[in-house]
C-alpha cells in the first residue's frame, strides 16, 4: 500500500465531497463558481498524486494538470459573464430568482 | 513516518479545513480567502510531491485568480462583509448528503483498490519541465492548441455576455 497516494487522494476526496456540497446548497453564483473551483482542485491533487507515485515517466499527467487548470480559468471566465449579464438585468446573482431558466 | 507525509497530512488537510471554511463563514470576502488559502495548500502539496513547476503555477495562478473573485465578491454581494448573517444556502440536507456519498464513494476506491507498484524514479525539476514542455509541443500539441482556443472563445463569449446591451436610437 502507497500510504503517500492514500493520504493525497484522500485529501483530494474530501475537498471534492466539501465542492460539491458548496456547489449544491449555495443560492449565490459566486459561491457556487467556488464550489466548483474545489471540486476541480480535487482533481488537480488526485492527477499529480498519480504522476508522482503511479508513473513519474510519464509527462502527459503533468499536460492533463494543466487542462484542468485551464478549465478552472474558462469556468470561471463564463461564469463571472453570466454573472454581470444578471446583475444588470436582475440586480443580483441569486439563484432562487432565476427560476425562469427551467425549461 | 516519512517527512513527506507530514507535510501531504498537514496540508491536506488545510487545503480541505480552508474548504471547509469557504461555505461556512457568513462574509464573502472571508471566503474568497479562504478559498485561496486552500488553493495555495494544494501549491504546497504539489511542492511536496516534487512536482515544481506545477506547485509554484498553481500558488501564482490562484493567488491572481481569487483576489479577482474577491473583488467580484464584493461588488455583488448584498452582504459582503456577512454583518448581517444573512443564510445563503438550499436543499441544505440533499446538499450534504450528495457530498457525504460522493465523499464516501471516493473513499472506497481509494482504500480498497489496488495501486499497483510505487513509482521511483522520479526526475528531477529541470528535466520535468523540459518533458512537460516537449510533451506540451509534441505529442499533446493538438490538445494544447485546443485549450487554447478554447480560453480565447470563452474570453469572447464572456466578454459579449457581459456587455451592455445598446439602447435602440429613436427613430
Amino acid at each position: 500500500m502507497i500510504l503517500e497516494l492514500m493520504i493525497a487522494l484522500t485529501a483530494g476526496a474530501a475537498m471534492f465531497g466539501t465542492g460539491l456540497y458548496g456547489a449544491l446548497s449555495q443560492t449565490n453564483l459566486v459561491m457556487i463558481i467556488m464550489g466548483v473551483e474545489l471540486i476541480l482542485a480535487a482533481a488537480l491533487v488526485n492527477l499529480v498524486a498519480f504522476w508522482r507515485y503511479l508513473h513519474p515517466e510519464e509527462p502527459a499527467a503533468q499536460m492533463f494538470v494543466l487542462i484542468i487548470m485551464a478549465v478552472m480559468a474558462v469556468e470561471m471566465t463564463v461564469g463571472f459573464g453570466i454573472a454581470i449579464a444578471r446583475f444588470r438585468s436582475r440586480g443580483s446573482v441569486e439563484m432562487e430568482e432565476a427560476r425562469e431558466l427551467k425549461g | 513516518m516519512t517527512v513527506q507525509m507530514i507535510f501531504l497530512v498537514f496540508f491536506g488537510g488545510a487545503a480541505v479545513w480552508f474548504g471547509i471554511v469557504v461555505f461556512r463563514t457568513h462574509s464573502m470576502v472571508r471566503s474568497a480567502l479562504a478559498l485561496l488559502f486552500s488553493q495555495t495548500a494544494v501549491g504546497l502539496m504539489f511542492l511536496v510531491m516534487q512536482a515544481e513547476f506545477l506547485g509554484v503555477l498553481q500558488i501564482m495562478m490562484m493567488a491572481t485568480e481569487m483576489s479577482v473573485m474577491a473583488i467580484f465578491m464584493v461588488m455583488f454581494m448584498m452582504d459582503p462583509g456577512g454583518m448581517g448573517a444573512m443564510d445563503m444556502t438550499h436543499q441544505k440536507r440533499l446538499s450534504l448528503w450528495a457530498g457525504g456519498i460522493g465523499l464516501a464513494a471516493a473513499l472506497a476506491v481509494i482504500w480498497l483498490a489496488d495501486w499497483g507498484p510505487i513509482g521511483t524514479d522520479i526526475p528531477g525539476a529541470a528535466q520535468q519541465t523540459a518533458d512537460l514542455g516537449r510533451e506540451l509541443l509534441g505529442r499533446s500539441m493538438f490538445i494544447f492548441q485546443s485549450v487554447g482556443l478554447t480560453i480565447l472563445t470563452a474570453m469572447v463569449a464572456a466578454t459579449m455576455v457581459a456587455i451592455a446591451p445598446a439602447k435602440e436610437q429613436p427613430k
